[in-house]
């Protein structure tokens, strides 16, 4: 199935999805920087949390609606499914790159290092590999249906490590720290604290719901400009 | 409490520009396409 293509018209029309989410991400900027206390023990860079989890979670999310893609175009063959694996597998590597690079500003000052061969650390820099790879993979394969079966496989299989990363914490001695909302006791946090985590959380989610719409867009003007080329 | 402010600035201000800048990849790409639709008009 294809999708005809949008016209430029459409393509320079703003997406109000883009524009609750710009709202929404400078909402949780403002009130994680100027409205929530820093914690007494970690300081200002406990603050770090309020961009480090939401990303984290928005990883997870974008990586495993990339397999369920990947596994309904393999069943389906519809192009729209690949093209929504593709786009959520490149916001992933966007939000995962935010994760890793926000995760050792938090080291540094808290546990005196930058980074740590740790079981989740490590899992997490072994899913942006995995990603990442996925993406160089798309673009190295010409026909479209080869690689859009290529890339649901690895797209399938590389979602296999979220479910490791999560449960790392507790499978492996880890220097991670343990969940601080997510737990059957119920949260630690204050409650000040907690409704900003609950807002970063919501904005970054709205901002991959921007981005992937914008990135299938996208991907189904380029196809639609490549079929037109072929005539 | 400690002194470490310097390392949250600097994480909000990476993921800013990380996010800004993907956003903005998007939107050239979708220029550099209309670009290429248009000279196949």
């Amino acid at each position: 199935m294809t999708d005809s293509p949008s016209t430029a018209a459409s393509s320079r029309r703003l997406d109000p999805v883009a524009i609750l989410a710009a709202l929404a991400v400078v909402a949780a900027y403002a009130r994680a920087i100027w409205f929530t206390p820093p914690e007494r023990v970690q300081g200002f860079a406990q603050k770090i949390l309020y961009v480090h989890a939401p990303a984290a979670w928005v990883a997870f999310l974008a990586f495993g609606l990339t397999a369920l893609a990947g596994a309904g175009w393999l069943f389906l063959k519809d192009e729209r499914l690949d093209r929504f694996a593709e786009s959520s597998a490149e916001v992933g590597v966007v939000f995962t790159t935010a994760v890793l690079v926000t995760g050792p500003l938090w080291g540094r000052p808290i546990w005196g290092t930058w980074w740590t061969w740790d079981a989740r650390l490590t899992l997490t820099l072994f899913l942006w590999f995995v990603y990442v790879g996925y993406l160089v993979l798309r673009g190295a394969i010409d026909g479209r249906e080869s690689r859009a079966r290529a890339s649901a496989v690895l797209g399938i299989l590389g979602a296999l490590l979220i479910p490791f990363i999560h449960l790392s914490v507790y499978l492996f001695r880890t220097l991670h720290p343990m969940p601080v909302v997510a737990r059957p006791e119920g949260p630690t946090m204050p409650p000040v604290m907690l409704k900003t985590f609950f807002l970063c959380f919501f904005a970054f989610t709205l901002l991959y719901v921007a981005l992937v719409r914008a990135r299938v867009a996208y991907a189904a003007d380029r196809d639609a400009v490549e079929d037109a080329a072929r005539g | 409490m400690p002194d470490n402010a310097i390392y949250y600035r600097l994480a909000y201000a990476a993921t800013l520009l990380l996010y800004a800048g993907y956003a903005l990849s998007l939107a050239w790409r979708r220029a550099r396409l209309a670009r290429r639709r248009a000279g196949h008009a």
